[in-house]
């Protein structure tokens, strides 16, 4: 029997970049859980990041990790899932990151339905490039690029992400690290696209969107034990409410998965036997004749 | 007198079908044991707006095309308008003159004018307006010479798959149109003299579909792409092959997802290429920087068309050689190599995915319009040549703490592990890392780590495709080009010997590293060099400056009009100088 992992497991010896209170640690150490307890082994996870302060957090999983560019990694994810469809597939990034350079990533990753795991570390704002406003940022938010007020409407990813077709939407709270490693368990054992978007506040920045505001502004779906989260009408009420924000596992369903419409081979693309030779090649040179 | 060698222009409007005969024609040709070249001049819409497809066949290999077209088919008035200048002195046009009629601006008195109403016997004899074009052919046919009993069977070939009643009318439309000829004009001479003999053990492949097989037989097994022309081709190719062979085919939403799925995929270890042309090219550059300092193998197809911005979507130029080699933000090793015939596009393309992994690096394959989109035969492709090295990949466990990923080598290529693999766990990270992987803004280890980087180029020196020496070796007037140029450049030289010029021409495959020393060599005692390319500012001709330096020997050939050399246009320029010319012309 292999040897039950701990979150240290996950761990690597990289000092972390991040100001001290920042929400990000909270999100770390939940995923770190979440492996563990997954049973998960560091060879076979894969876990692709974006650029932000919340794109760091490859840097700090045990694991075979990617930093790429701004924006793009839910495409890197999704090819390594398509590439392996072995290995468990994570890919994080902020708020600017997924809703705003990579917005389009994002809505098509909804669609294809991937079998991976999307963590969306909202702290609406731009924490690397110092505070500017985000496309999660509210209405009005004051920043060097917005001295007059964001001018912006917020927008809402779980729920352009629930008309899109996604199949596992949860939001959990960087301060509440129980239910968030729960959430995260659920994500990744959902076979499919799961997103978790985490409020990560940015404690350096965004001087609105604080811990305390959260604490006042936010409940769980299921504080009310009627909640359905199959339910897509009653999920769209909740996302859209002018009320409190929601938390916990607000939506899921099943489809099949890109990988399933791809119709990936039994052995995984990255150990297809490569041979130049194959006869069945040959065979394609006849049909130019 | 020409004999065995025809050049025949299809001219009518986009959609109306002229592509499917013009291949159909280039199959008969190859057929009856000729090499076949074909060039696709269509407009960037799908109906409508005039088209032409030009076939060329005859005894030499590698063609472009010819100085002149034999004979035009056309199948409006339009297409005798636009192409009526190109035809040869002796020439003939083959003209369908049920709706449109002649005019005297156009009656050419030095080419020989059949006019058949093909549409109407089409509607009135075959009660089928579609096997106008078949009818063509059976015309064009028995007017040069073409294998009538080879012909019938590749129409009925390409149409079996519609079934027989549509396979027995497109062959009477062929003997139709053989009929009409042997009433109406007589005992045509055959002044083309076209003979058949056996075909032989050769292909016909357009040079998009070289690529998607090289890549194939070379073990790529993830293609990510976002339609452009002319690069489309190549993932139709992988969305049908791949699947076979345990690979897959990604339509992604645009190409920053394309090239970004590319890297993820080739980060797990599958060979993996995209496809795109100049537009795309531009949206992939910053993440082609990422795969260039994560040290991940990837190839990147460039099917060039004509730019700037959308420039002419359908039409050839080479003007994106400046963007392969110098575009992103930061430095990074990369090869850019580029085929001048649909069968180099296959062995290069099988070398882009060997360089990749050895080098781990950005390979280019850069290819255009005039090639990529075009037929030609070819000899059997020599799978036994092929060999897949996939470097200093790592499959095996290794011992995390002492596995270091960008590990610091003499040749500059470190030991590759990919997801999965027993303690090679590290982080793969676009910004500046230590050998472990970690990021660090470290100065000495920036400058070691950059070093490491490049050192792989010096490595790799020996093993990249070398120039092609076609011509004269003692010649004193040299001529460098690459790509598609190379039919009309070795066609040209042809031309120029004839006149008593000899010429020598280096042909190069590998763009960069530049191959330096033999340029340097090719143009120390030539008595003018002359670097022939489409495109406006002579972007090789400058880079040849730029690695050999400065010569005032050197003369820029170039056009820009989106359409490929004629060879007379290279052999005019050429002559242009009066020194080049011989004292007396033989
Ligand atoms: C193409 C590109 N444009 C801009 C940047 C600069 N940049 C780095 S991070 C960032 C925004 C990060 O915001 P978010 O994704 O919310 O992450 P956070 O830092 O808040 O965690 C920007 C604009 C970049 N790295 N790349
Ligand atoms: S700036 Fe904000 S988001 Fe970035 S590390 Fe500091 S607290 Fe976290
Ligand atoms: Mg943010």
């Amino acid at each position: 029997m292999a040897v039950q992992l701990t979150p240290k497991d996950f761990a690597t010896a990289t000092p972390s970049w991040w100001c001290p209170g920042c929400g990000d640690f909270g999100v770390l150490s939940a995923l770190k859980q979440a492996m563990a307890d997954l049973g998960k082994i560091p060879k076979d996870v894969a876990f692709v990041s974006g650029i932000g302060c919340s794109g760091k957090i490859s840097g700090y999983l045990h694991s075979y990790a990617f930093h790429g560019v701004h924006g793009r990694a839910l495409p890197v994810a999704t090819a390594v899932k398509l590439a392996n469809k072995d290995l468990t597939v994570i890919a994080a990034g902020g708020d600017g990151d997924g809703y705003a350079i990579g917005a389009g990533h994002f809505l098509h990753a909804v669609r294809r339905n991937p079998d991976i795991t999307y963590i969306v570390m909202d702290n609406q704002t731009y924490g690397l490039t110092k505070g500017q406003s985000s496309p999660t940022s509210q209405a009005g938010y004051v920043t060097g690029t917005s001295p007059q007020g964001n001018p912006d409407a917020p927008i809402n990813g779980l729920s352009i992400a629930l008309a899109a077709g996604g199949t596992f939407l949860a939001r959990g709270f960087s301060a509440h690290p129980k239910i968030l490693v729960d959430l995260i368990k659920q994500a990744v054992a959902h076979k499919g696209f799961s997103i978790v978007e985490v409020m990560s506040p940015c404690v350096t920045f965004n001087k609105i969107n604080t811990y305390a505001w959260f604490k006042e502004n936010t409940y769980y779906v299921t504080d009310d034990p009627n909640y359905d989260a199959t339910n897509r009408t009653g999920a769209f009420e909740v996302l859209n409410s002018d009320e409190k924000m929601p938390l916990g596992v607000i939506y899921r369903d099943s489809r099949a998965t890109f990988e399933a419409l791809t119709h990936l081979p039994e052995i995984p693309v990255a150990h297809a036997n490569l041979d130049a030779h194959a006869p069945e090649l040959a065979t394609i040179m006849e049909s130019y004749r | 007198m020409i004999v065995n060698d025809i050049e025949i222009m299809f001219g009518g409007q986009a959609g109306d079908g002229s592509l499917t005969t013009g291949d159909l024609i280039a199959g008969v040709f190859k057929r009856m044991g000729l090499e076949v070249y074909t060039y696709k001049d269509f407009p960037s819409r799908i109906r409508g707006g005039h088209t032409n497809y030009v076939i060329r066949a005859g005894e030499r290999t590698n063609y472009g095309m010819a100085d002149f077209v034999d004979g035009l088919v056309a199948f409006d008035l339009e297409a005798v308008e636009v192409h009526i200048e190109e035809l040869r002195p002796g020439g003939f046009v083959i003209f369908d003159n049920t709706s449109d009629q002649l005019t005297d601006a156009v009656k050419r008195d030095d080419v020989t004018w059949y006019e058949v109403p093909l549409a109407k016997m089409a509607k009135e004899d075959l009660g089928l307006e579609l096997v106008r074009n078949t009818i063509s052919l059976g015309v064009l046919g028995a007017l040069v010479g073409m294998d009538s009993e080879i012909m019938k069977a590749d129409v009925a070939g390409v149409y079996k798959r519609k079934g027989e009643k549509v396979v027995d009318i497109n062959v009477r439309a062929v003997e139709a149109g053989e009929n009409y000829v042997k009433e109406h004009f007589g005992e045509w001479p055959r002044a083309y003299g076209l003979k058949a003999k056996p075909d032989g053990d050769r292909l016909i492949m357009m040079g998009n579909d070289a690529i998607g097989y090289g890549a194939l037989v070379a073990g790529c097994r993830f293609m990510a792409g976002y339609p452009i022309t002319p690069a489309t081709d190549v993932l139709e190719w992988m969305a049908k092959y791949a699947p076979r062979f345990g690979g897959v085919a990604v339509q992604a939403e645009d190409e920053l997802a394309a090239i970004n799925m590319v890297i993820g995929a080739a980060f797990t270890g599958v060979r993996s290429m995209t496809a795109t042309s100049g537009p795309g090219q531009a949206l992939m550059t910053e993440a082609i920087g990422l795969a260039g300092v994560l040290e991940i193998p990837i190839v990147v197809v460039e099917c060039a068309r004509a730019g700037p911005s959308t420039g002419m979507p359908t039409k050839t130029e080479q003007s994106n050689l400046n963007h392969l080699i110098f575009s992103g933000h930061g430095e990074i090793p990369r090869i850019v190599l580029a085929p001048g015939t649909v069968e180099d596009s296959f062995y290069l393309t099988v070398a882009a995915f060997n360089l990749a992994e050895k080098y781990q690096c950005p390979v280019f394959v850069l290819s255009e319009q005039a090639l990529c989109q075009s037929k030609a035969t070819l000899p059997k492709l020599d799978l036994s040549r092929v060999e897949i090295d996939r470097g200093k990949l790592v499959l095996d466990p290794v011992v995390f703490g002492e596995y270091k990923r960008f590990a610091f080598t003499d040749d500059g290529v470190s030991p590759r592990v990919i997801p999965g693999v027993e303690g090679g766990m590290h982080l793969a990270a676009g910004s500046e890392h230590n050998d472990a992987g970690v990021i660090t803004e470290n100065a000495k280890n920036r400058t070691r780590m950059m070093d490491k980087r490049f050192r792989k180029l010096d490595t790799a020196k020996p093993d990249l495709p070398t120039p092609l020496l076609h011509g004269d070796p003692q010649a004193e007037i040299g001529i460098i080009g690459y790509g598609s140029n190379r039919g009309p450049i070795v066609e040209s030289q042809d031309r120029m010997a004839r006149n008593g010029i000899a010429t020598r021409f280096l042909e190069l495959r590998t763009l960069w590293p530049f191959p330096e020393d033999e340029v340097r060599d090719f143009i120390a005692d030539a008595k003018h060099v002359f670097v022939v390319e489409n495109n406006y500012t002579g972007q090789l001709e400058r880079l040849i400056r730029y690695v050999v330096g400065p010569l005032e020997r050197m003369h820029r050939v170039l056009k820009y009009n989106g359409r490929p050399f004629h060879p007379i246009e290279i052999s005019d320029e050429i002559e242009k100088h009066a020194d080049v010319r011989p004292l007396v012309k033989v």
